[in-house]
């Protein structure tokens, strides 16, 4: 019927605007070899954990690939925990210089200051989950670990610089992931980020500017003294055939979800404390300018130019959020105007229980 | 062998479980299948081997609800499911996720058989009425309908001998917000970052749409369904006019003075953020337009701050 051709269509002008690699669209023998990413070859990854090409070469992983399992599996467990941050490890391999992710496991250890002790104690969980995934037929290694920032932001803390900058050296190859279910949740996409630390006195030879995103205040400093010992790698997503045709089933099933969702009432919380961080924000950034003010024969240019772009940054985060927020009252008004305006309409006998799209259980 | 369940329990699937079960299918078949030597042409489709595993969840009254799933061992030779292993695995799960109960198992295939049953029973010490899910791998582009299939098992009198048999239940797709949106993101493979406020209004507008959309195919099918009973092609069903008339009467969903109140305080709400922000734009562009000034006309004025700017 029509609404699958043009939906179809739809899907893969953004495919083609994304230029990301969808797993297996046609023919067979194109399903067949995206289904080989899941092949685990045994010999070729021992020889190259020994070759250890990214000894030499800091920068060496510029790629990740995580599947859709993976994914799901991080990001429901990141939202499970609430506003506590939860870890978790990845296991996958490697292919030239992309870190490939197909499958994530959650530890059963919280996050708090003392977290890298805490990994000590996940080790025999992990050990005991390895041997057993190795039977039941996932053979690939450890290849990085998870971990959330509910609320705020994909970045690696002080605490994660060193985590990661001790993996990276006693368990190569190793990548860190940082998930923000808060974020995903009201942005209405996931927030995810892949990062790995430069070793030790390493000074990187150009910083590339990454997407910018706002930290809160309270932890505007931690970000501020690590962010240059780490670079960001890309991330992109794959699935096998069988779950691009299930999920296309899905899609009937899970719309009525898409129509009864609604951000504004499930991220209030999560709006009100950014409101009140970017007030705080503002008000440095007003103590900072109006002590420019009588230093302005002495202010080097270069200070004038960190409170603008102190400024800008606010005025873009502030623009960010309200985005969000009109999104989520434009979700509600659609729903007012489609179930609230008596007409003679019949409604779907699809879902019998009937949405409730204003009242969010 | 599957006929509609009778025990009134409802089932709520999650796409994690779906997600799981076919990524371990996809798993075993490739490692059987090395894609070096694989060629499509001479080799004969071997047949795609059955994996096995566990479902978890939770199951509050009379609602089952399937979360997550792991995988299990198989013994063909005897037929069953490698205790030890799920008992270790069960110890594992239940660490990090402490509310998870083993609801059932899962399956690959096309249709439940015989040999599941042994399966089944041996799993019903643990809990007293396991599901069976079952997904059917191949893939049929002309299939509309999730080619998954929950069995329960009821004893059944057939021949005079009590036996039980497989019963087909209905289930439907729950999802966490969460889950949603990154089934949507896997899905529909959207930009990993944000892209302008354009883009990111087009995505959000894109997803409402194609469910409004779905939601007007289903309620067009069901307006020629009852044109068609009005006309007399089909004879009339009771007890589905009343389904229909009763949704009817849901509509409008929500009426009250009071809802009206609240929806208009959050619309002034975003209004009120949408004008703070352009309050916030403005006053930047302003602070920029004044630091200009002064550095192009104020370059040689003396201390004391606030000299000759307007």
């Amino acid at each position: 019927m029509d609404p699958f051709s043009s939906a179809a269509i739809a899907r893969q002008t953004w495919e083609l605007e994304n230029n990301i690699v969808s797993a297996g669209e046609a023919s067979d023998s194109s399903a067949a070899a995206s289904d080989a990413i899941f092949y685990y070859d045994e010999a070729a990854q021992a020889k190259f954990q020994q070759e250890k090409p990214w000894a030499n070469d800091p920068h060496y992983f510029k790629r990740v690939k995580i599947s859709a399992l993976a994914l799901l599996k991080m990001v429901v467990h990141a939202r499970s925990g609430g506003t506590i941050e939860v870890m978790g490890l990845m296991q996958g391999k490697t292919d030239g210089d992309a870190i490939i992710v197909m499958d994530a496991f959650a530890l059963p250890v919280e996050g708090t200051e003392t977290r890298v002790n805490a990994q000590a104690d996940a080790y025999e969980y992990m050990v005991d989950y390895s041997q057993t995934n190795k039977q039941a037929g996932r053979l690939e290694n450890v290849v990085g670990w998870y971990h959330s920032h509910p609320g705020y932001g994909c970045w690696l803390s002080g605490i994660d610089v060193s985590t990661q900058m001790l993996n990276q050296q006693y368990q190569e190859p190793f990548l860190a992931v940082v998930i923000d279910p808060t974020r995903t949740v009201s942005a209405g996409k996931v927030d995810i980020g892949a990062f790995r630390t430069y070793p030790d006195g390493y000074k990187p030879p150009d910083e590339p500017v990454s997407e910018y995103q706002t930290i809160p205040l309270n932890k505007i400093e931690d970000f501020g003294v690590h962010c240059k010992q780490y670079y960001a790698l890309d991330i992109t997503y794959f699935k096998s055939s069988l779950d691009c045709h299930l999920l296309d089933l899905l899609w009937n099933k899970y719309w009525v979800n898409t129509l009864s969702s609604s951000p504004l009432l499930g991220n209030g919380d999560y709006f009100a404390g950014q409101i009140s961080d970017l007030a705080e924000k503002i008000e440095q950034a007003e103590n900072q300018l109006s002590h420019s003010r009588f230093g302005s024969l002495l202010a080097a240019p270069q200070r004038k130019k960190e409170e603008e772009s102190q400024l800008t940054k606010i005025t873009r985060d502030s623009a960010k959020i309200t985005v969000e927020q009109v999104h989520g009252l434009m979700s509600q008004v659609i729903k007012d105007i489609l179930f609230n305006s008596v007409r003679q309409s019949n409604k779907s006998q699809a879902e019998p229980s009937g949405p409730e799209p204003m009242v969010e259980t | 062998m599957a006929s509609s369940s009778s025990s009134g329990l409802t089932f709520k699937l999650h796409p994690l479980v779906i997600v799981n079960i076919s990524d371990h299918y996809t798993r075993v078949k490739s490692q059987s299948l090395p894609p070096h030597a694989a060629d499509a042409s001479s080799l004969p489709p071997a047949p795609p081997p059955r994996v096995f595993g566990c479902v978890i969840g939770v199951q509050r009254g009379r609602t089952v609800e399937i979360f997550n799933s792991f995988e299990l061992l198989y013994d063909p030779s005897t037929h069953s499911l490698d205790r030890a292993f799920l008992e270790k695995k069960q110890e594992l799960y239940k660490k990090v996720f402490p509310n998870f109960y083993i609801l059932g198992w899962y399956s690959t295939g096309s249709d439940a058989q015989e040999s599941d049953m042994v399966i089944h029973k041996a799993l019903m010490d643990i809990n007293e009425s396991p599901v069976y899910v079952l997904l059917n791998p191949s893939i049929n582009p002309a299939q509309k309908d999730l080619p998954i299939t929950i069995y329960e098992s009821e004893l059944h009198v057939i021949d005079g001998i009590p036996q039980l048999i497989f019963v087909r239940s209905s289930y439907t797709i729950e999802t966490v917000e969460a889950e949603r949106i990154s089934v949507d993101h896997v899905a529909h493979l959207k930009p990993s970052d944000g892209g302008s406020a354009a883009t990111q209004l087009a995505a959000h507008l894109t997803g409402i749409h194609s469910a409004i959309k779905m939601l007007n195919s289903r309620i067009r099918v069901l307006h020629h369904y009852l044109l068609a009973m009005q006309k007399g092609d089909i004879p009339c069903e009771n007890s589905l006019l009343r389904q229909v008339s009763s949704l009817l009467r849901r509509l409008p969903a929500i009426e009250s003075e009071k809802f009206q109140d609240d929806f208009l305080m959050d619309y002034n709400d975003t209004l009120l953020i949408t004008y703070l922000a352009m309050f916030t734009n403005c006053t930047s562009t302003m602070n920029e337009l004044v630091d200009k000034f002064n550095t192009a006309y104020d370059r040689h004025s003396r201390r004391g701050g606030r000299t000759a700017f307007i």
